[in-house]
């Protein structure tokens, strides 16, 4: 949700500067996500509101009030400034003829003037990223933006008869605002008049009544709908708006009253000349007023932090939550927009989050309980540790594959399909690990993997390893089985936990993403010449592009002659290697070699 | 070659998930394993995640074609969940599960975002008069990031929502100067103790779930997620 720092303001003038704020919102309410500095010294928040606070902190108001709490400075209501227009009595007709339906407010508003919107409201719409389209639908916007309460406008002349909020009929087709084409189930609410339908309700408006240019009167809607209704109606026509996102987490429906007399006033101001009917207000069922209760204890316990009570007295004044308290025991009416707090727990988070958590100071707990060995996870750790000793080297592949037994649906990858085993993969894996064998130190590459895969009714932990010679693949129980009866000592798993603390510290060395050339070299030389030796000749003479060795892979002897073999490889982690520039570092060494003797005898390259 | 027949090298989450569970055994924590197609019930429904709410639009969950009311997990807080299911049907609460395991996630992949990758996932439950609460998880998961990061790091607790727990807390750790997003924590929700046969006028507890790829890769400076899952044994460093 995009919030604007002067909108903010016109409902808390003395806000704190944009700094104070970011931590404000990430300690004591919500993340923002992000600000942007806009013009006139504007700054927008991108504030990620989550569905336990969607029914209030999706407006300005909303989080303007719990700024105006948080930092203890006055919240000015700019409803209390608003023009009532003067009304006259109405012939608008509602039926609600649903029981989706909480709430459906409407109010006639004759000889309106289609126009631009007044500058201060663009200004407003536009930091939040919204586009002016007029001055009616930019009012209805401010509501919404404003305190969280959609709300709709409909071109009275084009509505034939009485408002209809009813269930749709299989079939009823509805083209949107924005021309698209929906056909309805008997699920979806939609309203409608005697003839046609005008609108999804709490979803989109159609295009049949929209307010055009040329409007001059209108119905105004500001209405309340069944949360999970609209969820389900919205997901099934895959239609995304900010209406929908705000009734499918569920408004309370008493909102209603204020958005009516802001959108009323708004339009007043804009069209002084209009002519106001009466409300019509069909409200079958009042929101329950509900009452809280909770104790300082209680609170105090579920924190680990001890609260006072005159903390608790002092947090509720600045929220404004009409309270009694006996000895501790508070029992509070939850303000109408306060959906989320139902139970002792969300009143612990509101005393929590509104302290700080900073506030809570850890300590480690000791409680009675007899952990138990976890079979599974004891036959992956055995058969982890044996086959590392066997000089298998671990690795991890994707689950995800291009043919199995188990689909997903809607997958944002083209790999749809459970592995069915480990095989493919290390097969992969071993191609893969072939090449860069040099690279690795490797003579021979050793792999396996132990996973799970997925076959059509059951999903099973498997193992797999292999060489370029064969893969070997087995359930995790069989391979357990199988080796049990080997001579593999139980004790090395302890080992191997003992030697798993040698694992701190290093850094990832990220690897080059060009091509290597691995090189190698023999030399002849005298006995006596430890391999050192030699190895100190190459490094001073193979550059800087050595990404491993000289690794000495081949050592024998040949009367009063020792043949000593060394791999080097080179790599630049900025550009691919020529073979010339290889061979001209490798002719470098040869000769620098060459012209070594020892005591007499020349050292020769094979 | 003087080392012939040498030890094969370890993948970097199987170092990091044996010290995490060291850690924890330390602490009295019991290893879970569990399912990684799971049922709807386990992953949402037992978790106070209703069906039709917002909040299931919180994970991108990978749904199974003919497999009706099965998903792939989206956290092991479906794991730890039946473990404590199962723990209080045998009696033995208090009690303390973690459960390191593979997860998945429908998104579009890149340096930091995965369809699948590892979760640590531990809950406490205590009778009311353990009196088990955030001063402890924070203490839990203070020891826990000392041990795996090193003790110069710092942790801190924000407000967040998650379905399953109340009060829901969004944790951070301070690495190198830098504050990172660990994953979330919170009281467990009334509703969900009672979904797993608990009392919850008897019985309190925290619960966890946090990224595991993220702790490797910001303790060994690993910088693309994907590298992990890749099979190239170029990652085994460490």
């Amino acid at each position: 949700m995009k919030i604007s720092y002067n909108w903010l303001k016109s409902y808390i003038p003395e806000t704190p500067d944009v700094d104070k704020l970011v931590d404000i919102f990430n300690y004591h309410l919500c993340e923002m996500e992000s600000l942007e500095n806009m013009p006139d010294s504007d700054v927008v928040f991108d504030i990620k509101v989550l569905p336990n606070r969607a029914h209030d902190l999706l407006s300005h108001r909303g989080i303007a009030q719990e700024l105006s709490s948080l930092f203890n400075i006055p919240f000015v209501d700019p409803i209390l400034e608003c023009k009532v227009p003067e009304s006259k009595s109405t012939k608008l007709k509602i039926e609600i003829k649903t029981d989706k339906c909480r709430r459906y407010a409407g109010r006639i508003i004759k000889n309106v003037k289609v126009s631009t919107s007044p500058e201060w409201m663009i200004k407003y719409l536009e930091s939040i990223g919204q586009r002016s389209i007029n001055n009616i639908v930019d009012a209805s916007n401010i509501v919404m933006y404003g305190c969280g309460q959609p709300t709709h406008a409909f071109d009275l002349d084009k509505v034939d008869g009485e408002i209809i909020i009813r269930d749709a009929k299989d079939g009823e087709k509805m083209t949107t605002l924005d021309n698209k084409e929906v056909n309805f189930k008997s699920s979806n609410i939609v309203i409608a008049d005697s003839k046609n339908t005008l609108a999804i309700a709490g979803i989109k408006g159609g295009k049949i009544a929209e307010v055009d240019n040329n409007t001059k009167n209108i119905i105004l809607e500001v209405a309340n709908f069944d949360s999970t209704s609209v969820r389900k109606t919205a997901q099934a026509l895959n239609i995304f708006t900010d209406a929908r996102k705000r009734y499918e987490n569920d408004l309370s429906p008493e909102l209603v009253t204020y958005a009516m007399k802001k959108l009323s006033a708004l339009i007043l101001e804009m069209c002084p000349e209009a002519i106001f009917e009466e409300i019509v207000d069909v409200y079958p069922k009042k929101q329950e007023i509900k009452k809280l209760s909770f104790s300082v204890d209680r609170i105090s316990k579920i924190l680990g932090l001890t609260v006072s009570a005159n903390e608790i007295k002092d947090i509720l004044k600045r929220y404004n939550f009409e309270f009694e308290n006996n000895n501790g025991n508070f029992e509070i009416v939850v303000p109408s927009l306060r959906l989320d707090l139902t139970i002792e727990e969300d009143m612990a988070e509101e005393i929590g989050r509104i302290l700080g958590y900073d506030k809570v100071k850890g300590k480690v707990p000791k409680i009675n309980f007899q952990p138990k060995q976890n079979k599974m996870y004891a036959k992956i750790l055995w058969a982890r540790t044996k086959l590392l000793n066997d000089g298998y080297s671990e690795i991890m592949n994707s689950t995800f594959c291009n043919n199995g037994e188990v689909e997903v649906l809607a997958s944002a990858s083209d790999k749809k399909f459970l592995r069915t085993n480990l095989t493919d993969g290390l097969k992969e894996s071993l191609k893969l690990n072939q090449l860069n064998a040099p690279l690795l130190g490797m003579n021979e590459i050793k792999i396996f993997e132990i996973g799970t895969v997925f076959k059509k009714d059951k999903e099973e932990m498997h193992v797999a390893y292999g060489d370029k010679k064969e893969i070997k693949e087995m359930s995790l129980d069989e391979f357990y089985k199988k080796a049990e009866s080997d001579t593999f000592d139980q004790d090395l798993m302890l080992r191997n936990v003992d030697h798993l603390q040698k694992h701190t510290g290093a850094a990832f060395k990220m690897w080059s993403l060009f091509p290597f050339i691995a090189r190698d070299v023999a030399v002849w030389v005298p006995e006596g010449v430890i391999n050192e030796d030699v190895a100190k000749i190459i490094k001073e003479n193979m550059g800087n592009m050595i990404i491993k060795g000289p690794e000495l892979f081949d050592e024998f002897k040949k009367g009063n002659q020792i043949s000593y073999a060394f791999r080097l490889v080179f790599q630049s982690f900025e550009r691919t290697l020529t073979d010339q520039e290889v061979n001209d570092i490798m002719t470098q060494i040869t000769n620098k070699i060459k012209d070594k003797k020892t005591n007499g005898v020349g050292w020769q390259v094979r | 070659m003087e080392k012939e027949n040498k030890k094969g090298t370890m993948h970097p989450l199987s170092i990091l998930a044996n010290q995490a569970y060291e850690v924890f055994s330390d602490l009295g924590f019991e290893i879970a394993t569990g399912p990684e197609l799971e049922s709807e019930w386990y992953n949402f429904d037992v978790l106070n995640v209703p069906k039709d709410h917002p909040a299931r639009d919180m994970q991108d969950t990978f749904f199974i074609k003919d497999k009706k009311d099965y998903v792939l997990r989206t956290h092991t807080t479906s794991v730890t969940a039946r473990a404590v299911e199962q723990a209080g049907k045998e009696g033995r609460i208090p009690c303390a599960f973690i459960s390191i395991g593979k997860i998945f996630r429908n998104e579009a992949t890149d340096a930091t975002h995965e369809m699948q990758f590892y979760q640590i996932d531990g809950v406490m439950i205590g009778n009311i008069s353990d009196g088990i609460s955030i001063a402890h998880m924070k203490g839990v998961l203070t020891h826990f990031y000392k041990k795996m990061l090193g003790d110069e790091i710092e942790i801190e607790f924000r407000p967040s929502f998650f379905p399953f727990t109340e009060p829901s807390i969004e944790v951070f750790t301070k690495f190198k100067g830098k504050w990172l997003e660990m994953g979330g924590s919170g009281m467990l929700h009334p509703n969900v103790l009672r979904n797993l046969g608990l009392d919850p006028t008897k019985v309190q507890g925290f619960a966890f779930g946090h990224g595991f790829d993220r702790i490797a890769m910001v303790k060994w400076g690993i910088s693309d997620v994907r590298f992990l899952y890749q099979g190239d044994l170029r990652l085994n460093q460490f």
